[in-house]
């Protein structure tokens, strides 16, 4: 992977932190709100495979954790399992299908986020599954299905930098190649 | 070939999950935690004043754009008049906001349940940056004397206590918050545990046995019982339901907090560490 790359990817990371913490925190439906987060490795691995995914998901997640009260490190997991999950189920799908990335932003959010929680107990934090699950399951997967499409831009710009010189952007995903 | 991407893609997540283990287990070890605690002090040192900056600039816009669809069936020849309606709300309800926050630092001034322990009077930067956790962030940290532990109180009681202090800001942890426990007492020197049931849910107090003289409304105050984690005095919630279920141990009681916690601009943290 070029450095160009790693340097958007890097952009991209501290723009949706950004706006994470400073406009959808503010925006709650009763006491949940949008989660970006889950959204930059299901992109990442639906652009480039399980491998991005995978690489994208830790590295948000790690940046994420820095912010979060929650145990360091857990969202860089759930992060990587989730990107490179998303990445080797949905590489046998036509990647050009319209219903893919708004049905794997819905799915991938609310297992990243059942995983989150779950872990988080396992590791003590017996907080985290006292929450309305389903409360938390509707929001963060509605308002995925609707931030998957800016999030998907963004992400397909950072990873597609090496390429794009040479070529327009792939829609198959290319296993790993970017990396 | 593709045997071999396949067998380096596995190693990559093998190593990444390996690598996310081995922070999760330094920062839940005791005493490897302030290697973490210390790489999220600096990271916060540079996020906070980076999102403050943002909010700063969003803030504007997001009221501007919240004016326009207030006004949005007007039509098009009154934009002007519009605008200037729309920027004398906003400063209306600027002033509102303003005299609400003041009124907030008032009653953080002279609250009766602190005598005298030192306080830090801190703003709300944050509130639940996370969905499975009551938690904000406050502008003040261990430059300021505030250090994990602390009791943190509004106007009207215990709002909850620092769990995370970094340089300029730290985390407290709401009473709301399901991992929260306050040892209070109440009446003629019974005594409970008031427990956190997560966002949205009502606080219960448990271990009071059958026949505990009760009503509803009665004010549990922190007992500061040996080894507590708050001074005692401070007010944490009062008694909304309670009953004994035939056979049971303990009155099932369900208990409100005392403080606004949906309005906490403003907060006092207690210069006070609980006993080691």
């Amino acid at each position: 992977m070029s450095s160009r790359s790693v340097v958007r990817i890097a952009f991209v990371v501290f723009v949706a932190l950004m706006v994470q913490s400073a406009v959808l925190v503010g925006v709650r439906v009763g006491v949940v709100h949008p989660d970006l987060l889950w959204l930059l490795p299901i992109t990442a691995a639906l652009i480039g495979g399980p491998e991005a995914g995978a690489l994208v998901g830790f590295w948000s997640g790690l940046a994420f954790d820095l912010v979060l009260p929650t145990p360091f490190g857990l969202s860089a997991l759930v992060g990587c399992v989730l990107g490179h999950t998303v990445g080797s189920v949905t590489a046998a799908v036509d990647q050009r299908a319209t219903w893919l990335k708004p049905v794997v932003a819905l799915v991938g959010s609310v297992a990243a986020d059942m995983l989150f929680a779950v872990l988080g107990a396992i590791l003590g934090q017996q907080q985290m599954v006292q929450v309305d699950f389903l409360d938390v399951f509707g929001v963060v997967g509605v308002s995925s299905l609707i931030l998957v499409f800016p999030v998907n831009r963004l992400m397909r710009w950072a990873l597609t930098a090496e390429s794009a010189r040479r070529s327009l952007v792939s829609a198959q995903p290319t296993d790993g190649a970017l990396w | 070939m593709a045997k071999s991407r396949r067998s380096r893609r596995t190693l990559t997540v093998i190593v990444l999950v390996v690598v996310s283990l081995s922070i999760i287990s330094f920062d839940l070890n005791g005493r490897t935690h302030s290697l973490t605690s210390g790489v999220k002090s600096v990271a916060n040192s540079v996020y906070s004043p980076l999102r403050q900056g943002v909010v700063d600039i969003l803030s504007p816009i997001g009221n501007f754009f919240a004016g326009a669809v207030h006004y949005g069936s007007v039509q098009s020849e009154n934009a002007k008049l519009r605008a200037t309606i729309g920027e004398l709300r906003a400063r209306a309800a600027e002033k509102g906001f303003e005299s609400g926050q003041l009124r907030q630092l008032m009653a953080l001034e002279n609250l009766p349940f602190l005598q005298s322990l030192p306080t830090v009077t801190a703003q709300t930067q944050d509130e639940n940056a996370s969905n499975f956790t009551q938690t904000i962030s406050i502008d003040k940290g261990r430059s300021d004397g505030v250090d994990v532990g602390m009791p943190v109180v509004g106007s009207g009681g215990l709002i909850g206590q620092v769990i995370q202090s970094f340089h300029h800001t730290a985390v407290v942890r709401l009473i709301t918050d399901g991992e929260s426990k306050v040892g209070v007492t109440f009446g003629q020197g019974a005594n409970a545990l008031v427990d956190g049931q997560g966002p949205g849910n009502d606080l219960t107090a448990d271990l009071v046995p059958p026949h505990t003289p009760l009503h509803k409304g009665e004010v549990m105050y922190t007992s500061g019982l040996q080894a507590a984690s708050f001074p005692m005095g401070i007010p944490v919630a009062a008694v909304q339901t309670f009953h004994t279920s035939p056979g049971a141990s303990q009155v099932s009681i369900t208990v409100s907090p005392q403080a606004d916690l949906s309005r906490v601009a403003y907060v006092d943290v207690v210069l006070w560490a609980p006993a080691p």
